[in-house]
């Protein structure tokens, strides 16, 4: 009962306040009609549209002929597409905690060292985040040159022999891997340090009152009370990953023996080349849509903890 | 003693970050001052033999690509600005304003920023073939105009603005759109560069969708240029990293403009 | 509420039309005088021979009042996805050009028109039969041969032959020669070799090698079942494997196979290329062209009498959907089926490089004086040429497979294991397409 007569009071001064809530809501559509309008027209249409042509073997010549779910048995048991999938694992598994690694080691830096330090810091880390995937391709390539490459003149110091980065299955993904580290470190590097800069500083005054040495504060306030931001930093860091399709494109072609074929390239390879679409669109939808599902989950889990609506 | 230690291993460590974070550009840069094929010649020299403008004069002399540029930049900018048109009144309402299906609107909103590039290309092709788009700068800056990750960063900077300045208006009877006006556009121009900048950036390095939507080269933006110059003339490497350097540029000068915004915006759009 | 409205609306669309406007100069749209217009997509070539199709679609719509033509260069690197996108959304353009190994399956599958009906019989004649053949589907020919050139020839150093110690005019006449002349060749600076290095290159540039060393291509000539496991390929797939893993071809390949320009940089002792590779030395290194010889590939058996290349080639094909099927044929036999000054003048800006299948234009050419400007058309003609094997005509994914195992090899993998896989995966392609029975 006093529930009640409290919204019902709440709800009288807004309706006071806010003159006209009719007036409100056309303002509201109008203000959302360009973003609701472009996004059903090149979003989700599409979107619709997609789901449909899978279920079809279509030339675009002939008329598409209804296959069911053919496609998507084709996709899932074809070697090929399971091998690029897992090889996007395994680069996601290369990109995200190196790039994770370097974004503590940076917010750690941070914090400790000059406040000019730290300023040329933090604008020099995210410099590599705003080359395109085309000009970082182009320079990784030409750095790992076999012979005349600047990679291996640097490794010749050392004595190490010239290597073929790109031309050996052992070496190319790991290859690739590098810009896509390169690229993504800035954004990463600068959340971290965010959730770093969040912990109050009373924390580690108090524990160093109490005689914690710099490793107990690591793993006692810094690592715990950071969970949320490595959680949310691993899985995005996970769904960008994947979806390298530049920078393999344009190094290896996807080379040597489709050691760099991730699933964007395997999916694009196919799309270009297929007589027939249906298998392509079924293979990306597949992909992302658990791509999506998990990312989708994941980040709810992440920010339920924060109440997300004021 | 161990100060002194711990001192050398943290500035050694950020200035290896730096170096790692600038070098390849650097040498970007560097070796777009080579003779044309000396940029892979053997055996290998970090410095070019003279350093030579040659490359970059050329590249400033060929009108393709000035063409391309002053294309990117002027679709660029045409983007940032519609996006954040876009984007900035879609958050507002989501933020501040109550209306039927809210939450399923917002909703459906979220979710297509799951949706990705790849499964939707061919579809998205048609859609644009369909309303006579292709090659024209349309096709470019309208399509990804809207974006679910720039409404949500917007809407979450609104949620921040406290209410009672709004209120103060309501009672002079001001409506949502002069109170958008006249309260949260001057309030959020910090975020609206952050957004702005955002929209360049990923305009000015996209490279999928122009290609599969602009034939006519006097469209071609730069990214595409680069990626088919370094296929058509692999023997002229100088040129190709003079083309890259100058392609990065503008971006770069572009962030060191507004780099305290963006970086503060980086900061919000992750956990905060 | 309303003037709000009207503004937003008014700030959108001009938005929208300013940058419409921005782009409205190169569309194109209402050609003038209400004729039609129709679209030709011509892939990036050189730019000889871009200039040349520049020059003649002016020609052509100086010559007739009926449609204007337009003509667009598509690079290459972006060729597929732009084709695909553009067919799925109904404009693919009217003409575009193909290589003749696609032209069958683009016929089996509908994507293009036959030419017959459309062009008339007698400008079909004096065209040679075998590479008319690789244009034919079912009985109907699908695109107008315009010229061809072997897809694989050995170029190689006199010079550096002569300071290896070799005989600069003896090039290497078997695969143990050629990898023993390689690694005395091999500096490093200099590759002793340069050919395909990746599936995509290989599987299409050694179409001539298969059968070379097989006698047959890895699938029977119906279709209907692989021959990838043959024995007979473990030499061919032997041969990279030795010339990569010792060091004898560049471990990362220094450029895609069709690009000549590292033996014209002096990166390497012998290339691996088509025969268009001359065009470009003879363009853009010509101190170099005394000192390059060119011969065919070695035989696997050592019978100089079997096929080391196939004929590969361009034609010009009508889309299926043209709206203006006529006006576009009438253009290709305008262009190809003519008269022939306009085609001599192609195989002349191309340095004589390429070889016309059609009578009157080779002849044409035979009288040139200027062929003699190419020092390797001759032997290119006589031992290659002469027994090459036209493109096959099976889908791409056959081929591919066939690359694949190939680079396999080269990557130290087991070449009877990546033969095998090879032929699976064949055998997988014929299923999921239905190819049984289709090839002729």
């Amino acid at each position: 009962m006093a529930v009640t007569s409290l919204r019902a009071a709440r709800v009288e001064r807004r309706a006071g306040v806010r003159a006209r809530p009719r007036r409100e809501s056309r303002a509201a559509f109008t203000m959302l009609a360009p973003l609701l309008v472009l996004l059903a027209v090149f979003v989700i249409w599409p979107l619709i549209h997609a789901v449909y042509i899978s279920f079809f073997t279509w030339s675009f010549y002939d008329p598409a002929v209804f296959v069911g779910l053919e496609n998507y048995i084709n996709v899932v048991t074809d070697e090929e597409f399971v091998n690029s999938v897992v090889r996007g694992l395994l680069f996601s598994a290369m990109v995200v905690p190196v790039q994770v690694t370097i974004a503590f080691v940076f917010a750690n830096l941070v914090k400790t060292v000059s406040r000019r330090m730290a300023a040329v810091m933090k604008v020099t880390i995210y410099v590599p985040a705003v080359i395109s995937e085309v000009i970082a391709a182009i320079v990784f390539a030409l750095i790992y040159t076999h012979r005349g490459g600047l990679l291996n003149w640097f490794l010749d110091f050392f004595g190490i022999e010239a290597i073929p980065w790109l031309g050996d299955t052992a070496t190319a993904l790991p290859a690739v891997a590098i810009p896509a580290i390169w690229i993504g470190m800035g954004v990463a590097s600068l959340i971290m340090l965010a959730g770093l800069l969040d912990i109050p500083e009373a924390y580690y005054e108090c524990a160093s009152l109490d005689g914690a040495g710099p490793w107990t504060k690591m793993f006692r306030i810094t690592l715990p009370l950071m969970k949320n931001v490595i959680l949310f930093l691993l899985v995005t860091g996970f769904a960008a990953s994947l979806q390298f399709l530049i920078l393999p494109w344009l190094m290896t072609q996807g080379g040597p023996v489709n050691s760099t074929n991730l699933p964007n390239l395997f999916i694009l390879q196919h799309f270009n080349t297929d007589l027939y679409v249906g298998y392509s669109i079924a293979a990306a939808l597949l992909l992302f849509g658990v791509l999506g599902a998990v990312s989708a989950v994941i980040f709810r889990l992440v920010r339920s903890e924060k109440a997300m609506d004021a | 003693m161990r100060g002194a230690l711990g001192w050398i291993i943290r500035y050694g460590l950020a200035v290896a970050i730096i170096v790692a974070a600038l070098f390849p550009l650097a040498w970007l840069a560097v070796a777009g001052f080579k003779a044309k094929t000396e940029v892979a010649a053997t055996p290998f020299q970090f410095f070019p033999e003279v350093w030579r403008w040659d490359n970059y004069a050329q590249l400033l002399a060929d009108e393709a690509f000035v063409r391309a540029l002053g294309v990117t930049f002027a679709g660029a900018a045409l983007f940032a600005v519609l996006s954040l048109v876009v984007n900035a009144l879609g958050a507002y309402a989501f933020a501040r304003l109550e209306f039927a299906f809210k939450r399923t609107i917002w909703a459906i909103v979220i979710t297509t920023m799951f949706i990705p590039g790849i499964a939707i290309m061919l579809t998205s092709f048609i859609v644009v073939t369909e309303l006579g788009m292709l090659d024209s700068m349309a096709v470019l800056v309208v399509p990804g105009a809207a974006s679910a990750v720039q409404v949500f960063f917007l809407r979450q900077f609104f949620l921040a603005v406290p209410t009672a300045l709004e209120e103060a208006a309501q009672l002079d009877g001001a409506g949502p759109w002069r109170i958008f006006r006249h309260i949260f556009i001057p309030l959020s121009k910090g975020a609206f560069v952050v957004v702005g900048a955002t929209s360049f950036l990923l305009f000015w390095n996209s490279y999928v969708w122009p290609v599969l939507t602009v034939t006519d080269p006097e469209l071609f933006p730069i990214q595409q240029y680069l990626a088919t110059f370094r296929s058509e003339r692999t023997s002229e490497q100088g040129l190709l990293m003079a083309g890259s350097t100058l392609a990065a540029l503008p971006v770069i000068i572009l962030f060191l403009i507004f780099q305290r915004h963006i970086i503060r915006g980086v900061r919000l759009s992750g956990l905060k | 509420m309303r003037t709000q409205l009207i503004r937003l609306i008014a700030a959108v669309a001009g938005t929208a039309v300013l940058a419409v406007g921005c782009g409205s100069g190169g569309t194109g749209q209402g050609a003038a005088g209400g004729k039609a217009e129709i679209t030709l997509w011509q892939q990036k070539f050189t730019d000889q021979e871009d200039a040349w199709y520049k020059k003649a679609v002016a020609a052509f719509n100086k010559s007739q009042d009926k449609v204007v033509l337009k003509h667009v260069i598509v690079p290459a690197d972006v060729w597929d996805q732009k084709m695909k996108a553009a067919q799925a959304a109904g404009k693919a353009p009217d003409i575009y050009t193909v290589n003749y190994s696609k032209v069958p399956g683009f016929a089996r599958t509908g994507q293009i028109q036959a030419l017959d009906p459309l062009i008339p019989a007698g400008k079909w004649a004096g065209l040679q039969e075998s590479v008319v053949g690789s244009v034919e589907h079912k009985g109907k020919k699908y695109g107008y041969p315009m010229l061809v050139e072997p897809s694989a020839v050995l170029y190689y150093r006199k010079d550096l032959f002569a300071k290896a110690g070799l005989d600069p005019n003896k090039p290497p006449a078997t695969w143990q020669e050629l990898i023993d002349y390689g690694k005395k060749l091999t500096t490093k600076d200099v590759a002793g070799v340069v050919t395909a290095a990746n599936q995509i290159d290989m599987a299409w540039s050694t179409w001539g090698l298969q059968w070379n060393a097989a006698g047959h291509l890895p699938i029977s000539d119906d279709w209907s079942t692989p021959q990838a496991a043959d024995a007979k390929y473990r030499q061919l797939l032997q041969v990279y494997q030795t010339l990569y893993q010792q060091g004898i071809m560049p471990k990362q390949p220094l450029a895609p196979y069709a690009d000549a320009n590292p033996l014209g940089q002096g990166k390497t002792a012998m290339m691996v290329c088509g025969s268009w590779a001359a065009s470009v030395l003879l363009q853009d290194y010509p101190k170099m062209v005394a000192d390059i010889g060119a011969a065919a590939l070695p035989s696997f058996d050592g019978d100089t009498t079997k096929p080391t290349a196939t004929l590969g080639g361009w034609t010009l094909v009508v889309d299926a959907k043209s709206k203006n099927a006529r006006a576009s044929a009438d253009f290709v036999s305008w262009l190809l089926a003519g008269d022939p000054t306009l085609l001599v003048e192609f195989f002349k800006n191309t340095k004589f490089s390429k070889y016309s299948p059609r009578a009157a234009v080779a002849d044409a050419i035979k009288d040139d004086p200027a062929a003699a400007e190419n020092p390797w058309a001759r032997t290119i003609e006589e031992q290659v040429v002469k027994y090459a094997k036209p493109e096959p005509a099976y889908d791409w994914a056959i081929s591919l497979a066939f690359g694949k195992a190939i680079e396999k090899a080269l990557q130290g993998k087991d070449i009877d294991q990546a033969l095998q896989a090879a032929d699976a995966e064949i055998k997988d392609v014929i299923a999921k397409n239905n190819l049984a029975g289709q090839g002729s």
